[in-house]
């Protein structure tokens, strides 16, 4: 009674339904994951948020200044006097000494040229003020 | 395939007819019979469940889990110039009740209690009994209390949570910020104004979701605000005032960077708000500035063109206008220069100013300075000035130093500014402004040559006059004090002041104008004095030399002596 096409029907009809199952099965599963993704966004945006006010809240300015006359005896902080602030034009210039002279160097940039990538990429060279 | 089965389902029914009739005849017809029960059962079965939804379908549903948690009331952040949050919303969680499930009243309680021992037992017995369908228990619970009450158990108990602003500044801006009713809705300040902006008819529709609501910024820097609010807090006390104030103003912009008044309130618990004594002073405050005028004065007389730094005025006698007499405070008894009129701040040269101006140029003078119009700005809280309402000689003689009308300070701010930053009167704002949209609005009042004399006449006060307790090395600081006797019941009482004092710096390109009040201050200690230069003048000294370095002004000693600390070991 059975023929070969409807053994083969049935199968291919019994695959699909197994595959649209687990298709479906495999989307539920998503969704659950995509909504707890979101809650948990939900959740650290609100501790985020709840964070900032709390940082906003320990660096006042008028907690700062307690905290600072309370702890003046460890951290003898003191307001900056306008006399301590100046601009890079109003610094003495350095007093060169006989072996600065000598050395001819004074101001230049250390060599480190050698140190170069050998494919040339970064050209760049940066180096730190001589010694 | 399905052509074959076609094609064989045709054949029978084209030569084996009569073998299916055949068939069928052979049950007796009792196939029909069945086939009709078998419909009947269904249709029975599926009537019954179709009128089962019908009839839930209109029963209301079992309204439980209480009211929704509202989104409309989210409002955006209120940020400082350099966005310190000033005001935030925070999601706190409130317990409720619903009384209908609840199994055992007493059990429930008592495990309640463990966690929230303030709870009262008789109040929560009689609501957990009551029967009705919800009720709040504790509302605006911390995170761990809703931790520990979640792990109770408890059936029937659950958790709402509700949006609630927060100022982590706290006092510091609480004038400024304002604040918010139980629904979120902004009641004065800053608040306030957001709302009329247009939040409230956002949050109407439903639309003021929170990630989409910008932060407001404000022009206020919350390090300036604080020095500012702990001088004039510390002003209040060392003076035994009734009441103090200040204000920092960007010259340049018309923003104000730092405005506070004390006493003040906690806008996280504003239980005080409401209290007659707690206003904003420097806004919503009505008072007689007192020699601080004089600054508007020698403006007029300086911009009429009538005056030169040169003209003298005869301060020899006081002047009588019908049985009134205006005398001088430090009287000289001689002719004095505009400068020294000023310097001396004298009553009877002051008048003499006003005379050589006229009414009605002194009149239009303080219009055109804004100083009597109701100011434009954000804050809703601000007061109308008052005037005489017709003005004569003696009002004249006595608006020129500074009684006889009413302003607000921060008013009378925004005037001494428009005479320091070349002329420009603008609207105070609370919100960020360049310098480029602030001239767009400016309005130019006085002259430049006025402008430049008025910087020379703060500049010598602060050198010779009543000015020097503001100086601050460095800071080129120039002012005008103003003592003024406060009004009691109409009378000008002889014991109590109202204190202002104005100081620009750095005097000689001003960046920032700072205008302090002390309302009715005592001397701070017996044997001193109790005029505007030993308290306002003071509060503005120390509130400039604690902020200029933050406000972004150079310290400049080349007008003094003294080397810089900087040097190489």
């Amino acid at each position: 009674m059975f023929r070969t096409s409807d053994i083969v029907l049935i199968a291919v009809m019994v695959s699909a339904a197994a595959l649209t199952y687990k298709t479906k099965r495999e989307a539920e599963d998503q969704l659950a994951a995509v909504q707890k993704i979101h809650n948990q966004i939900r959740y650290e945006e609100e501790t985020i948020d709840l964070l900032k006010a709390d940082w906003s809240l320990l660096t006042q300015p008028s907690r700062l200044q307690k905290l600072a006359e309370l702890y003046k005896s460890q951290l003898a902080l003191e307001p900056v006097s306008a006399r301590q602030i100046v601009g890079l034009s109003d610094l003495p210039a350095k007093a060169l000494d006989i072996q600065d002279i000598l050395n001819g160097r004074q101001g230049g940039m250390a060599d480190n040229s050698d140190k170069a990538p050998a494919d040339g990429k970064d050209p760049v060279v940066t180096g730190g003020i001589a010694q | 395939m399905i052509g074959k089965l076609l094609k064989r389902r045709a054949r029978t029914v084209e030569d084996g007819s009569i073998v299916v009739e055949g068939a069928r005849k052979a049950t007796g017809g009792k196939g029909k019979a069945r086939i009709v029960m078998t419909m009947a059962v269904f249709f029975g079965i599926f009537s019954t469940i179709s009128g089962r939804l019908v009839y839930l379908g209109f029963q209301t549903p079992d309204l439980s889990g209480g009211p929704q948690s509202r989104i409309t009331a989210s409002r955006p952040d209120i940020v400082d110039r350099n966005g310190e949050v000033l005001a935030t919303d925070i999601k706190t969680a409130s317990l409720f009740a619903e009384p209908r499930r609840i199994v055992d009243a007493d059990e429930a309680i008592e495990k309640l209690s463990t966690v929230l021992p303030e709870i009262d037992y008789e109040q929560t017995y009689h609501k957990l009994k009551s029967g009705a369908g919800f009720v709040w228990l504790q509302r605006q619970l911390t995170p761990k209390q809703q931790a520990d009450i979640m792990q109770l158990g408890i059936p029937g108990f659950g958790f709402r949570t509700e949006k609630r602003r927060f100022y982590p500044s706290g006092e510091t801006s609480s004038y400024i910020v304002g604040l918010t009713n139980i629904d979120n809705q902004g009641i004065s300040g800053m608040e306030k104004y957001i709302d009329e902006q247009g939040l409230s008819d956002l949050q109407a529709s439903g639309l003021a979701v929170a990630k989409d609501l910008k932060p407001v910024k404000l022009s206020i820097d919350l390090r300036v605000q604080h020095v500012v609010r702990d001088e004039i807090a510390a002003g209040l006390e060392r003076y035994r005032a009734l009441g103090a104030g200040a204000v920092v103003l960007n010259v340049k912009t018309g923003e104000v960077v730092a405005m506070a008044s004390v006493p003040d309130f906690d806008p996280n618990n504003p239980y005080n708000a409401q209290e007659k004594d707690r206003l904003n002073r420097m806004s919503a405050g009505l008072y007689e500035m007192g020699s601080t005028f004089k600054s508007f004065t020698s403006a007029m007389a300086l911009d009429s063109g009538k005056a030169t730094m040169n003209s003298r005025f005869d301060a020899s006698h006081p002047i009588r206008v019908g049985h009134q007499a205006i005398h001088d405070f430090h009287g000289k008894n001689r002719v004095l220069s505009l400068p020294e009129v000023f310097l001396y701040s004298s009553n009877i040269g002051s008048a003499r100013e006003a005379e050589l101006v006229g009414i009605e140029g002194h009149r239009e003078f303080l219009h055109r300075l804004g100083i009597l119009e109701r100011m434009q700005t954000e804050l809703p809280e601000v007061a109308r000035p008052t005037e005489p309402k017709v003005w004569k000689q003696v009002n004249s003689f006595t608006i020129a130093f500074g009684h006889g009308v009413s302003t607000t300070p921060l008013q009378a701010a925004v005037g001494c500014a428009a005479l320091m930053n070349g002329g420009y009167l603008m609207n105070p704002t609370f919100l960020v402004r360049t310098q480029q949209e602030a001239m767009a609005i400016a309005k130019k009042v006085v002259s430049e040559k006025t402008v430049e004399g008025m910087r020379y006449l703060y500049s010598l006060n602060a050198e010779k006059g009543s000015a020097r307790n503001a100086r601050v090395p460095g800071y080129r600081v120039g002012g005008k004090t103003g003592t003024a006797e406060k009004v009691i019941n109409g009378r000008y009482s002889k014991e109590l002041n109202f204190n202002t004092f104005v100081a620009a710096f750095p005097i000689d390109d001003p960046q920032y104008l700072v205008f302090t009040i002390a309302d009715a201050p005592h001397p701070e200690k017996p044997g001193m004095t109790d005029v505007a230069a030993a308290n306002a003048g003071v509060m503005a000294g120390n509130i400039i030399r604690r902020s200029a370095a933050m406000l972004g002004v150079k310290p400049d000693f080349s007008h003094e002596n003294g080397a810089t600390l900087v040097s190489y070991e």
